[in-house]
């Protein structure tokens, strides 16, 4: 890949990373779904912790259990969940802030581009509620009509037990 | 009463109002007794015998707070042993699972079989100067291990009965709700977080379909959740001895026998509810379930802390302090099961309960804050209400020797639960306990 490429790619992935974060953090989750294609898959793998020898496995396989396993279908649910009402784990809503860092394009085609993350979740709800979740993203982003839409997302938590009463956010 | 110290309030439920004193969600005095009188005394559930198939393998469990690691022996017994270095007190297991020779102590490097028996240590010759006796500083063990149809069990307390006895029909009859639908093996995979709430709302609520249309009220809204399967006017409660019990819809004879016509006929794709109850249609299994338990589609709880769903899963409500409560999402399916049936109950194991699933997010919400409502100095000075249903159901009695109480919802369950529970505080020993633990209501209740 010629560095004008990769900068060019590195830069559009960004934008569309910030862009669907800033939607997130917004709360315009329609908005955010409308940047997913059709045949999306989202996950998240369970976590453990491992000795040394055996931390190949850490985490769980795709098809497997998993705290997120979810097709387009799932994700418009989770999105329609926050305008039905009675979804009280986010009425208060909560307050997120998202920090995407370490933007890189691991590879790019003519149709697509994987690419990986780091990112910062923070919420906090009520008065005093606060969580924080860090970790890893995998996520193929595809190139449609001169624009991006996310194919894939593989989000790799930091934690085993998750030391929050839900996972109302999205990631 | 019996057990207790003069000076210490012993009556925290009133069986005659159904009033619970709210400090038992958040006093800490209530709750090291929980942990002496119930948790080290009580049969719990450590793990299931498939994730412990081979010898060396380890799942690293909880009593109340103690960390226990269930292992497989190289005699291919299943052992239970505190962990904890029985030199300097050291964990000598930091993984949640894994496969294993022995348990080295990382501090002093005391070794230990997979039977928790001492192997041998630096310096046993030259420091010890063959001083110490290796075969009484083992790891310490559980005081019973016995398992009920792959369900592993453990208590620290010689004096409690066989589990066959502990679990009683209605414990039986919990997990036969899983265990019938074929060999078992535990799913790669627990799902685990922490809630701010005491592990007592946790357990509770199970039984409570009362709270469903509101809690879960997202979930009825975008259909998936529905007024037949969740019927809060056709509701079964089954009440065992110790405190375990069986609460939620049940299903009409007249149902289940359209339920049978329905799976013989069946092409393709069973519904969610067929797929969910269909099982139960096979004589076998109507057998072992019985005419009571067959119709019932409630939740058991396994007392103190063992929720037995019906999503193909148990859940623990596991103690971390009066104000904290760690859930474990443990899945379970039978061996042999078709491909697209075994990805309709990841599907549903995945997305109803768990931190992300689709009923469980709310749950969390309410049992903090509720919690915290036993917090406030003046707050917890008043009681909260479970009178529900009180004084006006009849326990009905089958042939069979099953029981159920049929009505619309109720809290029958909860204060149950809370009898129990005060029965279980009050007594100074098993002895005690086999005493003052509740007589199941026989007729109004």
């Amino acid at each position: 890949m010629s560095v004008d490429q990769k900068m060019a790619d590195t830069f559009s992935a960004q934008e569309f990373l910030y862009r669907e974060a800033d939607l997130l953090d917004a709360r315009q989750y329609r908005e955010w779904l409308d940047l997913l294609t059709d045949d999306i898959h989202y996950w998240m793998p369970i976590r453990r912790t491992m000795t040394a020898g055996e931390i190949d496995d850490e985490f769980t396989k795709p098809g497997g259990m998993a705290f997120f396993d979810d097709d387009k279908k799932t994700l418009r649910l989770r999105v329609e969940r926050m305008y039905v009402g009675r979804a009280w784990a986010e009425d208060p809503p909560s307050r997120t802030r998202r920090l995407i860092t370490n933007i890189r394009v691991i590879e790019s085609s003519e149709t697509e581009m994987a690419t990986r993350c780091n990112f910062k979740l923070y919420r906090t709800r009520l008065n005093s509620e606060e969580d924080s979740w860090m970790g890893r993203r995998e996520d193929v982003l595809r190139r449609v009509d001169g624009d991006l839409r996310l194919a894939r997302r593989y989000i790799y938590l930091e934690q085993t037990v998750v030391l929050s009463q839900n996972l109302s956010s999205l990631f | 009463m019996a057990g207790l110290n003069a000076n210490e309030q012993s009556s925290w439920f009133d069986p005659e109002t159904g009033l619970l004193d709210r400090r038992v969600f958040s006093d800490a005095d209530i709750y090291q007794r929980e942990l002496s009188h119930i948790f080290a005394r009580a049969w719990n559930f450590v793990a299931h015998e498939s994730q412990v198939a081979e010898a060396g393998q380890y799942f690293m469990s909880y009593i109340g707070e103690d960390e226990v690691i269930v292992v497989r022996d190289r005699a291919g017994k299943i052992q239970v042993l505190l962990n904890s270095c029985t030199h300097r007190g050291n964990t000598v297991c930091r993984a949640e699972l894994g496969k294993t020779r022995s348990f080295l102590c990382s501090y002093h490097g005391w070794n230990y079989d997979l039977d928790g028996s001492l192997i041998g240590m630096p310096g046993e010759d030259e420091f010890y100067r063959r001083n110490l006796d290796k075969s009484e500083w083992g790891l310490n063990h559980a005081a019973q291990v016995e398992s009920y149809r792959g369900f592993v069990f453990a208590t620290m307390d010689p004096a409690a009965p066989p589990l066959e006895e502990y679990l009683g029909w209605v414990g039986r009859l919990g997990l036969d709700m899983l265990a019938s639908k074929g060999e078992l093996e535990v799913l790669d995979g627990i799902h685990k977080n922490r809630i701010q709430c005491n592990w007592k709302l946790a357990v509770d609520n199970l039984y409570d379909w009362y709270h469903v249309k509101v809690s879960h009220g997202s979930a009825f809204r975008l259909n998936l959740m529905d007024d037949v399967s969740m019927s809060q006017l056709q509701q079964k409660v089954i009440l065992g001895a110790y405190g375990h019990g069986i609460g939620g819809p049940h299903l009409t004879a007249e149902e289940f026998a359209r339920l049978t016509d329905r799976v013989q006929a069946q092409q393709g794709d069973p519904e969610w509810f067929d797929y969910q109850a269909g099982w139960r249609v096979d004589a076998n299994v109507q057998e072992k379930l019985g005419p009571v338990g067959k119709l019932s589609m409630g939740h058991p709880n396994i007392f103190p802390n063992l929720w037995v769903a019906l999503t193909n899963q148990v859940c623990l409500r596991i103690p971390r302090g009066p104000l904290e409560t760690e859930l474990w999402w443990i899945t379970l399916l039978p061996k042999g099961m078709d491909e697209a049936s075994r990805r309709s109950a990841i599907y549903g194991a995945n997305h109803f309960f768990g931190p992300a699933g689709f009923l469980e997010q709310d749950d969390g919400e309410n049992w903090s804050h509720s919690t915290r409502g036993a917090k406030g100095e003046v707050t917890k000075r008043h009681p909260v209400n479970l009178s529900m249903g009180l004084g006006q159901d009849q326990m009905t009695h089958h042939v069979s020797g099953q029981a159920s109480i049929d009505s619309v919802v109720s809290e029958h369950g909860q204060r149950w639960t809370y009898e129990n529970w005060q029965a279980w505080l009050q007594s100074g020993s098993w002895d005690e306990l086999k005493i003052l633990k509740p007589a199941i209501p026989q007729d109004a209740v």
